[in-house]
């Protein structure tokens, strides 16, 4: 068990891209810490500087209390899940989860007992004598996972284990990691771009964008108090909405002619920030706004509805701006319909125009 | 139906060039071939061959010269392919790696084999005779300087495989840098991280990863080292002469070249013809042996 400590962590290639920026961050022990991210934000390149597959061009990284900079990965007591999950394919399950024990001189008896232990804890004991060519993708998951146990490692690594998977495997995996991670009390460190994973699985989540954090925090703080117009837009789905505004004395903000007082904390926040009269940006949910009646809200035309089993996902125009907003399936709303929607001016977001910061930090 | 004969006279019209070139080239001869080893024919016109049953393949049998060439041949493949198989292993290992002017070593390891092998003979006939002598003498060293690789029955055979290797190591490199290339990087991370070092690496995954390479250069420098002439023709002419069980044999006369020389320059042609039979024999077998041993030994992704 162990806590990962990276500060101001750089990686430049060769060739000048400079894919990871001044990362700073503290995972402790027992942590599930997701790394999420668009492609190309450096999230698998921060997993792998920390697997030590990727040399550090400046900065500390240390796993426990070691600095582990110039550590192999052999030595740093980790275990990695890798996306096509990389089993030898000449080995069979058992040979792919016996290898590095073997490699460490495991008595054999001590590697029969880990590996059943592991196998049933996956569920492929009958699986053993396979090669990896014969297991569906769920089953080769499996294993993979299975060959990280074994070596009972400080930290896992696991860069988009599910991306593989078909839909309905991945819900069920899901599931199974957040579990195996509750049975191995062990540090996870898992890279993903599917906010759904991160939310559903992560303890704390660090949303990363062109190799810069935006905002480490756990999944309910991401969600209602985005850091900045990248992380409210990139969490959430479908996406938030934005536009822009103008505060009013401190205490209103004002959209294309429509007033919204604002919250003791967005007041507060104003206030500190001197934005008092301010342009700012504006950005609500799609949950946030609600289908009022004719005295309630402004006129607009629906222009496409996505029907998603429970929920309703309705676009709709106000003067030339789009936007989005969710409602119940059971309000059968088709396309052309004329609504009246009503933001919630408790849910509003603010974010500083010039900077995309919230107003909150 | 009609559609189906069409088909099939499309198949055989394709079929019929490279069918009747190699039934003619190929097959017949192979056949006559082994009629002529059974016979005194040669090759003059006008005469008419006997029967002779099986005396050539027992005239073969007791020949020293063909004993003795046969034993030079097999120590020459079996050295030739390994020695080959190292050298462009390691050289493919060099040129995969992350240097500056890889590109520029892989062609010039690649361009000794685009040079002929009398050329190429003729070239390290030159370096064994001229160049390594001259070297020792610049350096004072009297080892190199009186090294006469070529005139010293025993090392002659070690100056062929040197310079075969570096005629033919270029070519098989290029086959396991291919093979190489495809090695997943993702599998040698994976074994970093579960502790394997260089050899271990080596060893374990990529050894295995690339075992369909292995077949395809075992089995073109077993059959390429066996068949081996044009170097030695340029290089030592079969020469210098030794002595084998009291009788006088040609130290560097590899089959190929013994079996030309019965045939054409001493005119012995169906004894020439029977001991190139019993040539094609053992190279089948060793090959088909040695490729199904390597089959077995590849991995499937």
């Amino acid at each position: 068990m162990a806590k990962v400590s990276i500060s101001n962590l750089n990686k430049k290639y060769p060739n000048g891209f400079h894919a990871v920026k001044d990362v700073t961050l503290d995972i402790s022990d027992k942590e599930f810490m997701i790394l999420v991210g668009p492609s190309g934000c450096g999230k698998t390149t921060t997993l792998r500087m920390i697997a030590g597959l990727e040399d550090i061009t400046s900065g500390e990284m240390r796993i426990g209390d070691m600095l582990v900079n110039e550590v192999s990965p052999k030595d740093r007591n980790i275990a990695m899940v890798f996306q096509n999950y990389a089993l030898y394919p000449h080995m069979s399950v058992y040979d792919n989860m016996a290898f590095g024990l073997k490699l460490k001189k495991t008595p054999k008896a001590e590697i029969d007992e880990r590996i059943n232990k592991a196998a049933r804890i996956l569920d492929i004991e009958s699986l053993l004598k396979r090669k990896p060519k014969q297991l569906s993708g769920g089953q080769r998951q499996r294993v993979a996972l299975g060959r990280a146990i074994v070596r009972k490692p400080e930290v896992f690594l696991m860069d988009e284990p599910l991306s593989n998977l078909d839909a309905k495997l991945r819900v069920q995996m899901r599931a199974e990691l957040i579990k195996l991670h509750n049975d191995l009390q062990t540090t996870f460190i898992y890279v993903t771009h599917d906010q759904t994973e991160a939310m559903t699985m992560g303890t704390r989540i660090c949303v990363m964008n062109s190799g810069v954090v935006q905002q480490v925090a756990d999944p309910r703080t991401i969600y209602n108090k985005p850091a900045n117009l990248f992380v409210a837009g990139f969490i959430g789905a479908p996406q938030m909405n934005f536009f822009p505004g103008k505060v009013i004395e401190g205490s209103m903000v004002e959209v294309e002619s429509q007033t919204f007082k604002l919250n003791d904390e967005l007041k507060e926040a104003v206030k500190a920030k001197s934005k008092a009269n301010a342009e700012v940006t504006v950005g609500i949910r799609p949950e946030d706004i609600r289908l009022g009646n004719e005295s309630e809200g402004i006129l607009a035309k629906v222009e496409v509805t996505e029907l998603l089993g429970s929920d309703l996902n309705v676009y709709f125009k106000i003067g030339q701006r789009n936007y989005i907003l969710k409602t119940e399936a059971s309000r059968g709303i088709k396309i052309g319909d004329d609504i009246y929607p009503v933001f919630n001016s408790d849910k509003i977001h603010l974010f500083d125009t010039e900077t995309e910061s919230s107003l909150l930090y | 139906m009609k559609k189906q004969k069409k088909d099939s006279l499309v198949f055989w019209l394709f079929l019929a060039p490279a069918l009747i070139s190699f039934v003619v080239v190929v097959i017949v001869p192979f056949f006559m071939g082994i009629y002529y080893s059974m016979t005194d024919w040669t090759a003059v016109a006008g005469i008419t061959p006997n029967w002779v049953g099986l005396d050539n393949y027992k005239d073969m049998f007791s020949s020293l010269e063909f004993r003795y060439s046969f034993i030079r041949t097999f120590i020459f493949t079996l050295i030739s392919v390994i020695s080959i198989n190292v050298v462009a292993l390691t050289f493919a290992f060099l040129v995969t790696r992350e240097i500056r002017f890889k590109n520029f070593y892989r062609a010039g390891f690649f361009i000794p084999n685009l040079i002929g092998g009398l050329v190429l003979g003729y070239i390290w006939q030159f370096i064994f005779k001229s160049v390594i002598p001259a070297i020792g003498g610049l350096l004072g060293i009297n080892f190199l300087k009186e090294l006469l690789l070529l005139s010293d029955p025993n090392l002659t055979l070690f100056g062929l495989i040197l310079a075969f290797t570096w005629q033919y190591a270029g070519y098989i490199m290029m086959i396991y840098v291919a093979a190489l290339l495809n090695v997943p990087q993702e599998l040698l991370e994976a074994s970093e991280i579960d502790g394997a070092n260089f050899w271990q690496k080596l060893w374990n995954i990529t050894v295995p990863m690339i075992a369909q390479a292995f077949t395809i250069t075992s089995f073109l420098t077993l059959i390429n080292s066996f068949k081996q002439y044009d170097i030695i023709v340029a290089l030592t002419n079969g020469g210098p002469t030794d002595l084998y069980q009291g009788t006088v044999v040609n130290s560097t006369e590899l089959l190929a070249m013994h079996i030309y020389n019965i045939a054409f320059k001493y005119n012995r042609m169906a004894e020439g013809q029977a001991r190139a039979i019993i040539f094609f024999l053992v190279l089948s077998v060793v090959s088909i042996g040695q490729v199904y041993y390597n089959k077995k030994k590849e991995v499937e992704m």
